[in-house]
């Protein structure tokens, strides 16, 4: 597994051989606040990069997760249905939100040390 | 611009590692322990909010019936103990602001909206009314919740609702914001902080304006500026029960004729089968009448996305169709209050 990548949109992902997991970062759950909807893509449904994924409403507003690579979604974490505060609780663990099938590798996005400085 | 004013309470707030936000040209705290777990603090148990940004004015007896010309509720009849929630209402019939009048034996106090704060000084300068303006030597806490009222009453007595007290360094009223009984509290900035102390000893929680705001949309209670603007009559926001003022007042030909006629614009309830909040400015139809939301969030006790929504007329359906970002998501309208 290769190290965890961030864009400058806030979604954070991890590239597994041809496959990748995105969620959002731990500073992009701190500005939407207490996290209480999260509508999910289906299964097959196929993104290109930049296209919006998942829909997050906050208590204090609304905001998409963006795939960071053209793919196609192989696996939902359906668990934040029924606790969207996973995400808040633990987004780049348990708050993870959609693993997809690369379909154009594009690991352009920054590492936690650029994109820490990229967000202070 | 000039710079954010600050509560004596700020550094306090930022000890506590409050989100602070910018509201209304205040530094105020946002959140401390997260919106979600401050709604239920207030709902389940206690919780204290520092709203000193509000305007606090001192009012004369003598002017009471230059006051009252100003309002759309009875304040001149009203005994000289109790609160009352009231509207400045313009020639036109619309909101000023919505305002709190506290009234006590030997004085009468005014807590208006931060925002408004100096809307309203120029508006009694120009009926030349004497006020005097107390927003900077005072603070003001809410302590408002299920536990609130038990919990306060060990530290001041506690008047019946919506009336109006002073103990010691205390001035205060049993009124809120919340939809929860518990005690407002004016009290000199030197003062604030042991009082806090001894709420915190007691159980009370620090609670920020993202709760306030999520509590007060839940209790069906109207913000300026969202449910009630220059443009919004009380008639028009629902406000009918605070039109009880007897003699003329600005604004009472336009509102009576609202009443009679019932063709104004309407402001309603709504709650969607969804997954998506219908925030402000979101535009809706209901039975062909065009509608915009004016304020929208979850209902963290319900679950599920609650909302104001104001339409050009009295739509017949209680059915609606909100346009949230592209998509058509259904709702009702109710006729009851979100919380029963």
């Amino acid at each position: 597994m290769s190290e965890t990548k961030y864009l400058e949109t806030h979604e954070w992902y991890i590239v597994d051989g041809g496959n990748v997991t995105v969620g959002i970062s731990d500073y992009a759950q701190g500005e939407l606040g207490d996290i209480v909807f999260v509508t999910l893509p289906e299964v097959g449904q196929e993104f290109s990069k930049g296209d919006a994924i998942v829909e997050v409403e906050a208590t204090k507003t609304v905001a998409e997760a963006y795939a960071p690579m053209n793919c196609v979604i192989t696996e939902v974490n359906s668990a934040l249905e029924t606790e969207p505060e996973l995400i808040n609780n633990d987004p780049v663990g348990e708050g993870w939100m959609v693993k997809a099938e690369i379909k154009e590798m594009d690991d352009s996005g920054m590492s936690y040390q650029q994109y820490e400085s990229f967000i202070s | 611009m000039s710079e954010s004013k600050t509560t004596s309470l700020y550094e306090f707030h930022l000890s506590k590692n409050a989100k602070i936000i910018d509201f209304a040209g205040w530094s105020m705290p946002f959140s401390y322990d997260g919106t979600l777990k401050e709604h239920h603090y207030v709902r389940e148990s206690a919780g204290y909010f520092d709203v000193s940004h509000m305007g606090r004015l001192r009012l004369n007896y003598s002017e009471i019936e230059e006051i009252n010309y100003l309002i759309c509720s009875d304040l001149k009849n009203i005994s000289n103990t109790k609160a009352l929630y009231s509207i400045f209402t313009s020639e036109e019939g619309t909101a000023i602001d919505d305002v709190i009048f506290w009234k006590f034996e030997d004085d009468l106090i005014l807590i208006c909206n931060a925002s408004n704060t100096n809307k309203i000084k120029t508006h009694l300068d120009i009926h030349s009314i004497n006020y005097e303006d107390l927003t900077s030597s005072t603070d003001l806490i809410a302590v408002q919740g299920k536990n609130a009222i038990d919990i306060v009453s060990k530290i001041m007595s506690v008047p019946d609702k919506f009336s109006t007290s002073k103990e010691g360094k205390y001035v205060y009223a049993r009124t809120g914001y919340t939809g929860e009984d518990g005690l407002e509290v004016m009290l000199d900035t030197n003062d604030t902080l042991a009082f806090i102390s001894e709420l915190e000893a007691k159980g009370v929680k620090p609670c920020g304006l993202g709760s306030r705001d999520t509590l007060r949309l839940e209790a069906s209670l109207p913000l300026y500026g969202f449910e009630l603007t220059d443009d919004i009559s009380p008639i028009e926001a629902g406000l009918k029960w605070t039109v009880t003022n007897k003699d003329d007042y600005l604004g009472k030909d336009v509102i009576d004729q609202q009443i009679e006629s019932k063709e104004h614009k309407h402001l309603k309830r709504f709650k969607l089968n969804a997954k998506q909040i219908a925030r402000t400015g979101t535009i809706c139809k209901s039975d062909g009448v065009e509608g915009i939301v004016t304020s929208g969030n979850i209902s963290p006790i319900l679950g599920y996305p609650i909302g104001f929504v104001l339409f050009k007329s009295n739509p017949a359906d209680d059915l609606v169709e909100f346009d949230i970002r592209g998509n058509l998501i259904e709702g009702n309208l109710l006729y009851k209050r979100f919380l029963s």
